[in-house]
């Protein structure tokens, strides 16, 4: 009996390929689970410091000169949005003020749709690859099953033809047939652990867009409404 | 809009090489933590001692009836180490006790007390002796000339018992109640030089199944004792072995 759990010698191709799949599912999840730990980190600290820089600088115009410092923000993408459907907006006052057209243009609610649309665009930016780990959380431990129970069938056939029952003869197939089950827990547990915990900081990260949307919206009203 | 399609996913790939990098190091840890753990080697082949009719390693001439005096020797020698200890002690203890308190009436009382318990010793030692005896007189007891082959013999019980542990291995069947009687002749050098089959119920399975136990058995069993040709019919059934 071989005492190896790492030998796959006598590994019927259905459970090798089980192993494939799971060890594919393994690589691309740890991948997009380092990824987006650094990205999120990015966003999380440099919205930190965007927001010291936002309420210390009062002019939009040189926030918006220094925005790429904080790139890696989703602030700052809400923030250009905003500042430049304001522009937008505020160019397209000035002609209408020449030409003595009314200047009702609903101009808030212009701003709060680009910001929306941001924040939407955001949004799905950050939960980017964060399904692929959904998807290897819920089916890796179901294809470790399947190369389980695939593996105990081959085994079984094996003890009906061999004509022995006896422990030495049960118990190596069955233990090779128990690693894919191992494989996909082990594939499916840092899963689903990182997607709950990515949830959360998005969760957390879209609250923050909200309130950046409404301050900077405020803003933009007072100012709009002072002039 | 712009700003949000100029952000690629560069870091993905690196991640993607830092996840195989991190997967393969994790193989070779298993491969390293594998070869650092003792080795479990072979599964050990398991025993199973029939404790009702106890085999023995060199079978003899039907089941020797034990003679009086060695068995009287082996079990005296047991017991005899606390009272003998005791007896003696006692001498030695006296001049102690003389030394200590002059007393003849002490003395005397130790003796007595030593005396009484070398006695009741004596008593242990033929109460056990008796029970001994009884135990092999209504168990099984070879008769003067018998050649190990008869029913009950010491030989047959050892055979049985190599049978069923070999039947153990081999238990594999594909009707109901299957079951296959065999006559087995053991040569003087303990090889199986005839197979008789005296009846099946027909399953094929199960035949193969006694077949290879009884090949798994020759590997193990001892010659007949004296040599002797051993001729004897064992019923294979799922429930065990049993002797014909």
């Amino acid at each position: 009996m071989d005492t190896n759990i790492l030998s796959l010698a006598g590994t019927s191709p259905v459970v090798l390929g089980v192993f494939v799949i799971l060890i594919f599912f393994s690589v691309v999840s740890w991948a997009i689970i380092f990824y987006k730990l650094v990205q999120i980190h990015k966003a999380n600290s440099e919205s930190v410091r965007f927001m010291d820089f936002f309420w210390k600088t009062k002019r939009f115009d040189t926030i918006a000169a220094q925005a790429d410092r904080f790139a890696s923000s989703p602030l700052v993408v809400l923030f250009n949005e905003g500042h430049s459907e304001l522009k937008q907006l505020m160019d397209a006052e000035g002609k209408q003020e020449q030409s003595g057209v009314s200047t009702d243009l609903g101009g808030v609610a212009n701003v709060s749709r680009a910001l929306r649309r941001a924040t939407n665009q955001e949004v799905n930016r950050l939960e980017r690859y964060t399904t692929f780990l959904a998807t290897t959380g819920s089916a890796s431990p179901f294809i470790g099953l399947f190369g389980t129970v695939w593996g105990i069938m081959v085994a079984f056939q094996g003890i009906g033809m061999t004509g022995s029952a006896s422990l030495a003869v049960v118990a190596p197939g069955i233990a090779e047939a128990l690693r894919a089950t191992a494989i996909g827990l082990v594939a499916a547990i840092p899963a689903v652990m990182a997607y709950n915990h990515f949830q959360h900081k998005i969760r957390v990260l879209v609250k923050e867009m909200d309130s950046f949307s409404t301050e900077f919206l405020n803003i933009v009203q007072r100012n709009i409404a002072g002039k | 809009m712009q700003t949000l399609q100029r952000r690629s996913d560069t870091w993905l790939g690196v991640t993607l090489l830092l996840s195989t990098a991190l997967h393969v190091a994790a193989f070779f840890v298993m491969v390293w933590l594998q070869r650092l753990s003792p080795d479990l080697g072979q599964v050990q082949t398991t025993y199973y001692v029939d404790m009702v009719n106890l085999p023995v390693a060199s079978p003899q001439s039907g089941s020797p009836i034990p003679t009086p005096t060695p068995a009287r020797e082996e079990v005296a020698t047991a017991p005899q180490a606390g009272p003998t200890a005791s007896v003696k002690a006692a001498p030695k203890a006296a001049p102690m006790a003389i030394g200590k308190s002059p007393s003849t009436a002490a003395q005397s009382f130790q003796e007595r007390l030593a005396s009484l318990a070398g006695k009741a010793a004596e008593e242990r030692q033929a109460a056990a002796l008796a029970s001994i005896r009884e135990k092999v007189a209504g168990g099984r007891a070879g008769m003067p000339g018998a050649t190990g082959a008869q029913a009950g013999s010491d030989y047959t019980a050892y055979l049985h018992s190599r049978l069923k542990d070999a039947f153990r291995e081999t238990i594999s069947y594909q009707s109901r109640a299957p079951f296959v009687a065999v006559r087995l002749t053991i040569d003087g050098e303990g090889r199986i030089v005839q197979l008789r089959l005296l009846q099946s119920s027909g399953d094929k399975v199960f035949e193969n199944a006694v077949q290879r136990a009884i090949s798994l058995a020759q590997q193990r069993i001892v010659p007949p004792p004296g040599h002797t040709v051993y001729q004897g019919s064992f019923v294979f059934k799922p429930q065990g072995v049993t002797h014909q």
